[in-house]
């Protein structure tokens, strides 16, 4: 296969804790450490792997975003991408717009495998693969926690409700990807450095003339209500009149 | 009688005479000191820590601090008689203020390590003081042994973070020095003497501790070097390139990475391949998270090091900390490992590992030296593995020669045999033989001036 296209996208990193902006406009960013998204590392870990295996020939990873989430690229190209692309927008975007972006860069450079993170840890949308499967009228497998390439197909293992689903695709495909899949690589400094000098196109998102579907406005954002302290009740006749004093019996 | 006293005072949820509840506190980490007791007390506020030593002190009876026992000599254990009473600060828990625009808050001794880090960060501060057993040993017993851990490249061991102290004094009274002044020279600064005296001059109960503006963003590095003498100049250089931002400078061994792989597979670890040496770094973020990146890679072009990784999140970020923190665990599993926790001149660290190697390997060429801790201060645990196919024993009575050597060479380059855990039990000998008469002089008449009558701990530090 010639080429395989990952999405990278930037989120506040999984150990830190979110917090509101005082406003309330949205979560604050500001001095806090973001990361790739997880499941999209874990994506762009078995991109390089087909590549190692000479699956694919090329590995490009993509971001859509403003200019800080040149950052992310940088790490993927670390972790051993070859190219990078940056769709720059100012603007939030949502699973159907992002599916629309990724379906222009699939044409303009004739990806063949599409992979995914199954949802990215800030939205928790779990949407963009399946629309993207749905616009590009090909195939999709979710959720995997294996992938085996054989030729024109593959044969995805994918994590479901009543455990262990495995289906076979024919290619190209859209696949997202789930936590067990693999573990992604630790990054080498040598490859820091040369990630430095690995192209990354920055493509305004006007330059797609994708139609953006920005449907919903955030209104406003506010912290879930803290959940009270546990007590130890003694015995059975303190809970139920802990309960009773409660109203909840 | 003096138990039913000491009952009367904590009640009933204070004391315990119970050996399964016992067992736990008269034995230690490493299962070297086990000790009897006449009772533990737990109380529960200063006046009742006042009233039992007033109570110890009228009976003449010893009293022993313990906070969470992880202490590494032996110090918080009762001696054999079952004469001694064991003081547990557990039960003083409580974080009693944090003032976040004071940059300072006033906790109890009995508040466990990671439990005061917490506190501070959730008033968006920091508290530095880190180290492997912070789960489980408590603040009282940090500032008593005055322990480091692993951010003192920038912010200094337990003493550095402390503003003020409330300490129990050897005839009960007690002494609320809690101002929180950052300056204050209005006569001696008594706080110091209570700091690393291993519950011998006081009880510590509550303490002001300062706090630090919250590092948000941080960065995690695994440098592999061919020796300490690398690691040291790779430290110079990186002092250099990061000035403030380096906070903290870990030595790791290749024996500690075969046994991390052996015992306990589940780590990941950064190389494939082996190296002899490895440097774990965390560096704060500064203007630009490429200063890091850049710094490390003009240190690897001076062949200071031979490869390095980098955290890209925090996830791996803290999986490369837990290879350092395990350290100290694995070397359990391969049988008895014996201990110096050692300092010297941070220019002699690669003078001193070498050397020392050398001495130990002739005494005993089979010896598994597992040598690490945070050279960014100077100090080496320099711990040697009994030779595999030997039984325990048999090292174990050739350990003592192996310890005077190291000692001697500590000696030698101006170290101390005490870099950060103390003396308690274990070390008062070597105490004697590496201080000046003098120093031990001042050391007793001050022990002497504030406990007459010996009851604090005694058999421990002097
Ligand atoms: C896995 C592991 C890693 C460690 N890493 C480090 C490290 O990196 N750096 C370091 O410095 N140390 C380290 N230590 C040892 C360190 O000294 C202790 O972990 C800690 O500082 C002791 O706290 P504690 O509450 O357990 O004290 P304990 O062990 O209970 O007591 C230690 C001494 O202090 C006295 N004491 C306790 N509480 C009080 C009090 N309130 N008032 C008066 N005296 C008191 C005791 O009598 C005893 O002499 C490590 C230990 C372990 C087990």
């Amino acid at each position: 296969m010639e080429r395989v296209l990952v999405g990278l996208k930037r989120v506040v990193d999984y150990n830190v804790r979110v917090r509101i902006r005082s406003d309330g406009s949205g979560v604050e960013t500001d001095g806090v450490k973001m990361s790739i998204n997880p499941f999209d590392e874990i994506a762009l870990e078995e991109a390089l792997r087909m590549k190692e295996r000479g699956e694919a020939n090329e590995v490009v990873v993509v971001s859509i975003g403003g200019s800080e989430c040149q950052q992310q690229l940088r790490t993927g190209l670390a972790m051993g991408a070859d190219r990078a692309i940056l769709v720059e927008t100012a603007e939030s975007v949502n699973p159907l717009t992002g599916a629309r972006i990724f379906l222009e860069l699939i044409k303009r450079e004739a990806a063949e495998l599409v992979l995914l993170g199954k949802q990215a840890i800030d939205d928790d949308n779990n949407q963009t693969g399946q629309m993207l499967a749905a616009l590009w009228g090909r195939p999709q497998a979710t959720f995997a926690s294996r992938i085996e390439l054989n030729g024109s197909t593959a044969k995805v293992t994918r994590e479901v409700d009543v455990g262990l689903e495995t289906i076979e695709v024919d290619l190209p495909a859209v696949i997202t990807t789930d936590l067990r899949l693999n573990e992604p690589r630790y990054v080498k400094l040598p490859d820091i450095m040369k990630a430095k000098k690995k192209p990354l196109d920055q493509i305004p998102v006007a330059d797609l003339a994708v139609e953006s579907a920005a449907s919903i406005t955030a209104v406003t954002f506010e912290p879930p209500e803290q959940r009270q302290k546990g007590i130890i009740v003694k015995d059975v006749a303190e809970l139920v009149a802990a309960l009773k004093d409660k109203g909840l019996v | 009688m003096l138990v039913d006293e000491l009952k009367s005072i904590v009640g009933t949820s204070g004391w315990t005479s119970d050996p399964d509840e016992l067992l736990p506190h008269l034995t230690e980490w490493r299962d070297v000191f086990h000790g009897e007791t006449l009772l533990m007390v737990s109380p529960g506020s200063t006046e009742q820590v006042s009233a039992v030593i007033r109570a110890c002190a009228a009976g003449n009876t010893a009293v022993v601090p313990q906070g969470g026992n992880t202490g590494l000599c032996g110090g918080a254990i009762p001696d054999q008689t079952g004469q001694q009473v064991l003081l547990s600060l557990s039960r003083m828990n409580a974080i009693r203020c944090v003032s976040p625009n004071d940059f300072s808050m006033i906790v109890e001794a009995g508040c466990i390590l990671a439990d005061v880090q917490a506190a501070a960060r959730q008033a968006a501060r920091f508290f530095p003081l880190s180290l492997a057993a912070e789960g489980t040993c408590q603040i009282g017993g940090n500032l008593s042994t005055n322990a480091g851990g692993i951010n003192v490249l920038r912010y200094g061991n337990a003493r550095d973070q402390v503003l003020g102290l409330e300490v129990v004094l050897a005839d009960g009274t007690i002494w609320n020095g809690l101002r929180g002044l950052r300056k204050d020279t209005a006569g001696y600064d008594i706080k110091h003497l209570f700091i690393g005296s291993e519950g011998t001059l006081g009880v510590i109960t509550a303490a002001n501790l300062r706090l630090y503006p919250e590092v948000r963003e941080s960065q995690t590095a695994m440098i592999a070097v061919n020796s300490p003498q690398h690691a040291v100049d790779l430290l110079v250089e990186l002092r250099g390139s990061l000035a403030d931002q380096l906070q903290a400078f870990e030595l790791i061994p290749s024996r500690a990475i075969r046994y991390l792989r052996r015992h306990m597979s589940a780590l990941r670890m950064p190389f494939t391949d082996d190296y002899p040496w490895y440097v774990l770094l965390e560096s704060s973020l500064g203007d630009d998270a490429q200063t890091l990146e850049s710094a490390l890679a003009a240190a690897l072009e001076k062949r200071l090091g031979v490869d390095a990784v980098v955290a890209k999140n925090v996830s791996e970020q803290e999986g490369l900390w837990r290879i350092r923190h395990s350290i100290s665990e694995v070397q359990k599993f391969e049988g008895v490992s014996l201990k110096h926790d050692v300092s010297v001149p941070l220019g002699k660290i690669g003078a001193f590992i070498e050397a020392a190697e050398a001495a130990v390997l002739k005494l005993m060429p089979d010896a598994r030296i597992v040598a690490f801790g945070h050279i960014g201060d100077g100090n080496v645990h320099f711990n040697i593995s009994q030779p595999k196919s030997w039984e325990g024993d048999r090292f174990r009575e050739k350990a003592a020669s192996l310890s005077n050597v190291v000692y001697e060479i500590v000696s030698s380059l101006q170290g101390s045999i005490s870099a950060e855990h103390g003396i308690g039990q274990l070390k008062r000998e070597l105490l004697k033989q590496y201080r000046g008469e003098e120093e031990i002089a001042v050391m007793k008449s001050i022990k002497a001036a504030l406990d007459p009558g010996n009851i604090l701990n005694p058999g421990k530090v002097l």
